[in-house]
């Protein structure tokens, strides 16, 4: 594989790793939101209105930022009732394949992303609910998520390409 | 080409994409977006990102990763340890004393979290070594774990009851409620077949030796105390929710700090415990949502045929099918299904084809939603597909092969299969406890 593919590859996973143990930590902020909800409804009843939006927010960003860590911890099952049986050149072979279209999906996610971003900016799109959040900076964050998941896409993609011609990238 | 044909053959490529051993979320994804491309032109681009603003707004979704959480934290910090220890030393001298306890403390375990990962960890890592070592045949063994884990989706709390309840609009707490019965008739029906066939074959199950018995009564009835930890999770969690004071998402959250706190009160929460519990809560988290991203790309599609109307006329006005006939028929198709999807893509694109007819032909949506979950714990045991078989796999010590695993599941389906007929059969299993509780 030429030098360029492998800084690539290199850089990419790096930069989705840290980024993703970091995400890792989120879930940690929707349980103390939604504590920090049940204890003041339950006890001192005084409720929030900022809470379900706030904890959904986190919660799409944790899985969409996650994404491209979990790629590389490869926690995406597939039904392998025949891609078990086939040697690891074979597997790889089909994967770099199939990949066009699922990178193709992440495209379309991607373009629909910008798209909805914009939208936000320009008219300064807001949650229909008495909070009433602006909507801009969640889509950049989840469109920043799926941009990574499509990186990541390509590294592995170069990964795979690599392993059915009988090389590795390291 | 008419509308019947376009659905089937998207159907069908769909399957394609899915044996060629893609990731089901990439195989779904790209089969969706590449046709309503070709359906609706450039509109259609959109629509896939949509589908993360859908999932954003359901609420109830936050309990996907909380419960998932709790899980590896209740299998990785090792809490269960003590639980399995109880359950050991009371059924020891049983005969297959060992893998009724295993379905007991997969039982609770269900009752403390609502997937079936965590059973099948604390399966894999306690109870299948134990009942090696005593010598219990490896079949049984492997069918006793996966069957106990796969309790995990009917016992309350239930992801699977909680999306099903997000897509048929359904009363997330009747639908709880609805599942603790079936939840405990099936575990009942597994500890029959364990006993019954132990009886018969003694070899399957030997009873403890005698001197590994001998222990002080005092010491026997202090074990039972490990079942307090367990019973307060219980309660701070599907108590608190059933009891109205908090909401459904709000007591997930509670469930998760309580048994955080639980690993720190055992001394067992290290940071290495720690990292893993997190990451393989992205892991998993990460994977539901994915394929719940993508299925409901392909369900718009779907939708955007008129799929339902379709199926409603194949079903009533060309079959001429009964009520009871096409609920069969649906059932069928499910387990047909349910052994190529995975279940959690299964019910985002099938569900909604399905339950709006569920509820035309006068059927129970709260019970449809338990025979539902029968299905798909169903679908989760059969090949190919199914998380347990990865587990197992990865898990399972060289000596319990592939054929070990698949092969010993079979009596385990055959007894769910029975308890699906009963279901169906008498509904009031599933509806009387909401119904008493609701006051209707």
């Amino acid at each position: 594989m030429p030098k360029a593919i492998r800084i690539y590859v290199r850089y990419v996973e790096a930069a989705n790793k840290a980024i993703g143990v970091v995400s890792m930590y989120l879930i940690f902020g929707m349980m103390g939101v939604l504590l920090y909800e049940s204890l003041f409804r339950t006890i001192l009843n005084e409720p929030h209105i900022w809470v379900v939006e706030t904890a959904q927010f986190i919660m799409a960003a944790y899985y969409l930022v996650g994404g491209g860590y979990s790629m590389m911890l490869d926690s995406h099952v597939r039904m392998d009732l025949l891609y078990s049986k086939w040697s690891p050149k074979g597997q790889a072979l089909a994967d770099s394949l199939t990949s066009l279209l699922l990178g193709f999906y992440l495209v379309l996610l991607i373009i629909g992303g910008f798209a909805g971003t914009k939208y936000a900016l320009v008219y300064g799109q807001v949650n229909y609910t008495p909070w009433a959040p602006r909507l801009a900076p969640i889509k950049i964050i989840m469109t920043f998520g799926m941009v990574m998941m499509l990186l990541q896409v390509i590294a592995q993609f170069f990964r795979d390409l690599a392993r059915a011609r009988g090389k590795t990238i390291p | 080409m008419s509308y019947e044909l376009i659905a089937i053959s998207i159907f069908f490529s769909m399957m394609a994409m899915l044996l060629t051993g893609q990731r089901i979320f990439g195989a779904i994804g790209g089969v969706a977006t590449v046709f309503a491309l070709l359906l609706w032109g450039e509109g259609a681009a959109d629509m896939p990102f949509h589908a993360s603003f859908i999932l954003l707004n359901w609420y109830p979704l936050l309990t996907l990763p909380l419960f998932i959480y709790m899980g590896y934290m209740f299998s990785e910090s090792g809490i269960a340890d003590d639980l399995y220890r109880m359950f050991h030393v009371w059924m020891g001298p049983l005969r297959g004393g060992l893998a009724l306890g295993t379905i007991g403390v997969m039982t609770a375990v269900a009752a403390m979290n609502g997937l079936s990962v965590a059973g099948m960890a604390i399966g894999c890592t306690l109870a299948l070594p134990e009942m090696l070592k005593r010598k219990y045949d490896k079949i049984m063994i492997s069918g006793v774990i996966q069957a106990g884990s796969s309790l995990g989706i009917m016992i309350p709390p239930s992801v699977v009851l909680v999306l099903y309840g997000m897509i048929a609009r359904q009363n997330v707490g009747r639908l709880w409620m609805a599942g603790v019965f079936p939840g405990l008739l099936m575990s009942g029906m597994f500890a029959l077949y364990i006993i019954v066939r132990c009886w018969l074959q003694p070899h399957l199950g030997p009873a403890l030796p005698a001197e590994e018995r001998r222990m002080p009564w005092g010491q026997k009835f202090r074990l039972l105390s490990a079942g307090i930890l367990p019973l307060l999770i219980i309660f701070s969690m599907t108590g608190l929710f059933l009891g109205g004071v908090t909401s459904l998402v709000e007591c997930s959250a509670v469930g998760a700090t309580v048994t955080t706190l639980a690993a720190v009160f055992k001394r067992r929460l290290t940071g290495k415990v720690l990292v893993d519990t997190l990451r393989n809560t992205l892991s998993v988290s990460c994977m539901f949502m994915w394929v719940i991203l993508a299925a409901l790309a392909f369900s718009a599609v779907f939708d955007g045929l008129g799929a339902v109307h379709a199926i409603e006329i194949l079903f009533l006005e060309k079959w001429h099918l009964s009520p009871w006939g096409i609920m069969i028929m649906m059932q069928v198709s499910y387990l047909f299904m349910g052994t190529f999807l995975d279940d959690t893509a299964m019910l985002v694109i099938v569900a909604p084809l399905y339950v709006p007819l569920v509820i035309k032909l006068g059927f129970n949506p709260i019970w449809y939603g338990v025979l539902y979950t029968i299905t798909c714990q169903i679908a989760y045991m059969t090949p190919p597909f199914g998380y347990n078989l990865f587990l197992m796999r990865a898990m399972a010590p060289p000596e319990i092969t592939l054929a070990d695993i698949y092969r010993s599941i079979i009596p385990f389906v055959f007894v769910m299969i029975i308890a699906l007929a009963v279901v169906m059969v008498f509904p009031q299993i599933a509806l009387w406890l909401p119904n008493w509780y609701f006051g209707k």
